[in-house]
């Protein structure tokens, strides 16, 4: 170990002769002559190579990289061969993205109008996530939250990192991929909340895509945080550094995380039991440049976490851990009619361990009387080709996805009772999840002001299980013979963008998805779900259930003010929820079933607003509102969050940042009370503070927050079991970079 | 450089025939007859010996004979068995079926019989046996076993028909496991002490449940068994969890239903 370590050190001080043959180049809005900051220069094989500073300026060396494409929120994307390029290079601004996704900067500062969190860096994930509007967070504590987009979590979204499918193991969801990636290590989050980009994510969900840190060819460079918060005792340490060799051929970037807390102390000094956990995060990215302009990446991703309390459950998590790697190959640019982009091969696996033996289950309601440790693993495959091809004078791109996943899941049960032996149940056996899906992205010009995108996917997708034990439970449940489950799964989207001046917008999308139950639907069985007191049983013979999305948006944007408005309808067929099961069920065990119910129907919007004041004071506001309803049982769906948002105000000076943020939520009175057990929420307003200050020539930031200023016990309508928020709570936060600016 | 981005393309597409070759896994076998050998027997140069599936128990038991001279199988003409439980003051049979040709392997007569004791210092169980050869020779001989006691039996009085006995034996599952099992049960009742005929008329009452403690515990999905003829009742059921289950029957006869029996045991969890 301590020779690597002494590696490292020597690799990354080596990196300081870097950029010798560099030229430096200005970006500048086209129509204002502004510089454009943080802009990210991409190169030949996508990836960023460098970002622009606040002079808009950036350098290349353009021996390495010939041809360089520049993207930046809010102008169209531009591709430059560097060699006789200008030192001036201009954008050109629009207001619409044709991808439709809003993409979530996670290491940005610069308080400008193109950035949406500008001073997240220390928070959590699920902090961040649940900033975003549009996203909800359904909590069980105080860790690990799970993300909602438009009320659709779980199975009815995709939550991927860097586009890899990685799978929960815990049959209670304690481990939502999300806590994998730390904010330090966090690039960007690409929320697609209609899932229109069908051909990318295969399915039309809505989806978030986690995308990491990468390394960067930059000299060596190396951020150190330190962040604690009371009355609860939160500490984190954060260590990211990265840095490459003189000539831009390996690039290394680490990081490192450690964090732990106590319980967390809600309103009124109220300490919410089983709330602690501790975790570590390690990443390491490596990338080698190849003389053919081609390049490979290799990432891994481990984290352990510890000791995780989930007050909303019956159980605490005493061990979750994720290992997660990936190589990926990114082709260098070539003319071919066919042609590859990247190629990416992962494997990740996911094990999660939890008990009850801390907890007083003699006097329970639910599983009184006996300990129910869990065990939980996941372990997936997969790889993903895309790249760009010709089709009859066509330009398309191109997407190939594949991946295998096993699920497995029990829970042992232990009687305080002598004379009752123990129990074990399956949750999920030898359970398998395969998926192929081929997509196909066209973008047509239909006029200088229209464009319209295709996007096409094809999928055929897999789910049994290999135990013929597991197997015969479901073949007994239904009387029927189990085969695998196969489905051929078709999706499309249309969006059509009209530019209806440089500075207005309207867009709208059609998306239509074909949904496979996921393995928990199929093949769970036992699940105790948390919001409505039932246990879960799969069933392998559910038909697809399919939903037809339409997303209105109209975005209005200046140099400083924008003005975004979101509102969709999205209906269900074949909706797939749970019914109950009578046959076993008392009052002690009430079982459930899972089966195609109907319809359901989801509508709601966005409204987002960002105003830049003589670029010193800056406004974000956001509001978000969901209506959920199950047509047959005409009632409102479970954990859909009312109607909330979110104001948020900073000034900025050279070397400070005061901010002032009010998070805020009405009560939610239209509660599902027939498929679930929910009760009604009251609304909410929370204040909170923020300083920064830069020190040492911008090197050191300190950060103090003080939250929830008037100690107000509140919950949001997503936490099961109605868990409390942090009361009035503070945090400091010290950050130091080392390194070239 | 090239060969370098060649071999990455090729594995990429080598991963993609992989999944599809990993979800097409061939997982079938054919079980294979295991048997102990029990006892056996040598009259006149000819070797009579008793194999079983398991040791011998109360409740059904399945047993597999082969008639041998020297190192090879003896055809015959007839094959009889009569279980007797010798006790101190009496003595009585038991359920049972002559041995017939096994078809699936004709090395081996198989028969079924329906302990309803264990040996021990009640009792002990010999069968005695007779044989008739091809040539019309008659071979016959006594073979003791031990039955040892399981919870595969049960047996319950009708009150209103002169306490007459009735023999509920658990057949199968055999070996319960969680998932979905055959469950069958056979009847029977005693008309002397020679004579134990099968009940093949009735109705069964069962319902299989799990004490979970503290006043807590939960049925499971089953199918309640019917009458296949010879005492055979069956349905199947659907372990959702391993452990300690119980499962109570009820006889229902044309106008009398039966007082409830019950069968303890342990459910595997594979």
């Amino acid at each position: 170990m301590y020779r690597f370590y002494t590696t490292l050190l020597v690799f990354f001080a080596a990196s300081a002769a870097l950029g010798a043959q560099s030229k430096t180049f200005t970006l500048l809005d086209q129509n204002t002559h502004f510089p454009i900051v943080n802009a990210h220069v991409l190169d030949s094989t996508g990836m960023v190579i460098t970002t622009t500073d606040e002079a808009g300026l950036f350098r290349v060396n353009p021996e390495r990289n010939s041809r360089i494409t520049i993207r930046s929120m809010g102008y169209l994307s531009s591709t430059f061969e560097t060699v006789d390029l200008d030192e001036v290079i201009y954008l050109v601004p629009i207001v619409f993205k044709m991808d439709k996704e809003l993409i979530i900067e996670g290491s940005e500062e610069k308080n400008n109008i193109h950035t949406y969190q500008h001073h997240a860096t220390h928070k959590d994930m699920d902090r961040f996530l649940d900033d975003i509007d549009g996203v909800s967070m359904i909590q069980r504590g105080a860790f690990a939250w799970e993300p909602a987009v438009r009320g659709q979590s779980d199975q009815r979204m995709n939550l991927v990192i860097d586009g890899m499918a990685v799978f929960k193991a815990c049959v209670d969801k304690m481990d939502p991929i999300t806590s994998y990636v730390e904010v330090n290590n966090l690039s960007k989050i690409k929320v697609d909340k209609s899932g229109s980009n069908v051909a990318e994510n295969g399915n039309g969900n809505a989806t978030v895509n986690i995308i990491t840190q990468k390394a960067r060819f930059e000299p060596f460079e190396m951020n150190l945080e330190t962040t604690f918060q009371a009355p609860n005792q939160y500490q984190a340490y954060r260590l990211h550094a990265s840095g490459s060799d003189s000539r831009n051929i390996h690039a290394l970037r680490f990081s490192g995380n450690y964090k732990s807390s106590g319980n967390i102390q809600a309103g009124n000094s109220k300490e919410i039991e089983n709330t602690q956990f501790e975790k570590l995060n390690l990443n390491l990215y490596y990338r080698y440049n190849l003389a053919s302009n081609h390049s490979l990446e290799l990432n891994y991703i481990t984290d352990k976490a510890y000791d995780v309390g989930y007050p909303a459950l019956l159980m605490d998590a005493t061990r979750a851990l994720a290992d997660i790697g990936r190589l990926q190959f990114n082709f260098a640019d070539n003319q071919q009619a066919f042609r590859f982009t990247t190629a990416v091969l992962y494997a990740n696996t996911v094990r999660h361990s939890m008990d009850d033996y801390g907890r007083d289950v003699a006097s329970r309601t639910v599983m009184r009387g006996m300990y129910m440790p869990m065990y939980g693993e996941t372990r997936t495959f997969g790889t993903k080709l895309n790249g760009e091809a010709k089709i009859i004078k066509h330009d398309m791109k191109w997407f190939f996805d594949a991946f295998t996943s096993e699920a497995f899941g029990d829970m042992k049960m232990e009687s305080l009772d002598p004379s009752i032996a123990d129990m074990l149940v399956y949750n999920m056996d030898e359970v398998h999840t395969r998926n192929i899906s081929l997509g196909l992205r066209q973008q047509l010009q239909l006029s200088q002001k229209l464009n319209l995108k295709l996007d096409k996917s094809v999928r055929f997708k897999s789910v049994q299980t290999t135990s013929e034990s597991y197997a015969s439970f479901f073949e007994g449940l239904y009387n029927r013979n189990l085969s695998p489950r196969n489905r051929v799964l078709l999706s499309g989207s249309g969006s059509l963008l009209w530019m209806i001046n440089n500075n207005w917008s309207l867009s709208n999308t059609l998306v239509y998805s074909e949904r496979m139950g996921n393995h928990m639907e199929l093949f769970g069985h036992y699940v105790y779900n948390y919001t409505d007191g039932f246990f879960y049983d799969g069933n392998p013979w559910l038909d697809t259930e399919r939903t037809i999305n339409i997303d209105l948006n109209s975005t209005w944007k200046t140099d400083d003010h924008s003005l975004s408005f979101s509102v969709f309808t999205k209906r269900f067929f074949n909706y797939i929820d749970g019914i109950v099961f009578e046959d076993v069920s008392n009052n002690d065990f009430q079982f459930k079933q899972y089966a195609n119910v109907g319809g359901a129907l989801m509508m709601g919007g966005e409204l987002r607003t960002i105003n830049n004041i003589r670029s010193k004071f800056r406004l974000e506001n956001r509001v978000s509102y969901l209506y959920a309803q199950n047509i047959e049982l005409n009632e409102p769906l479970p954990l859909i969050p009312p109607l909330h948002g979110s104001f948020l105000f900073t000034y900025t000076n050279r070397n400070s940042l005061v901010g002032f943020d009010l998070d805020w939520a009405a009560s939610q009175n239209r509660i599902a009370t027939i498929s679930s057990i929910e009760d009604k929420t009251d609304g909410f307003l929370i204040a909170g503070i923020n300083f920064q200050r830069k020190w040492l020539n911008n090197d050191l930031v300190t950060i103090l927050e003080l939250n929830n200023l008037t100690d107000h016990y509140y919950h949001q309508h997503t936490s099961i079991g109605n868990i409390p928020q942090q009361g009035f709570n503070v945090m400091l936060t010290l950050r130091y970079r080392y390194g070239q600016k | 450089m090239k060969k370098l981005y060649l071999v990455l393309r090729s594995t990429a597409m080598l991963s993609m025939l992989l999944l599809l070759v990993v979800s097409c896994k061939d997982t079938d076998s054919t079980p294979d007859l295991e048997l102990i050998p029990v006892n056996s027997v040598t009259v006149d140069g000819v070797t009579i010996s008793l194999f079983a599936e398991k040791e011998i128990e109360t409740g059904a038991n399945d047993f597999y004979w082969k008639v041998e001279e020297g190192n090879s199988s003896l055809e015959i003409q007839s094959f009889s068995i009569t279980p007797m439980m010798e006790m101190a003051t009496m003595s009585h049979s038991t359920p049972y079926n002559d041995p017939a040709l096994f078809e699936e392997n004709k090395s081996y007569y198989h028969n079924m019989a329906v302990f309803i004791m264990p040996s021990g210092e009640m009792g002990s169980w010999t069968i005695s046996f007779e044989v008739e050869t091809m040539t019309g020779k008659m071979l016959t001989g006594e073979m003791p076993i031990e039955v040892n006691s399981s919870w595969k039996l049960t047996s319950v009085r009708d009150a209103n028909n002169n306490n007459k006995v009735y023999f509920i034996t658990w057949l199968s599952p055999q070996k319960p496991v969680s998932g979905n099992n055959d469950l069958k049960f056979l009847v029977h009742t005693r008309e002397t002490m020679m004579s134990f005929p099968a009940v093949s008329d009735a109705e069964l009452i069962v319902y299989p449940y799990m004490d979970m403690g503290g006043g807590q515990g939960h049925s499971t999905d089953f199918t309640t068994p019917v009458a296949k003829g010879n005492g055979m009742y069956e349905g199947d059921i659907n372990y959702s969890m391993s452990g300690v289950w119980t499962t109570s029957v009820q006889v229902v006869m044309a106008n009398d239903t039966l007082p409830e029996a019950m069968f303890e045991y342990s459910v595997l969890a594979k």
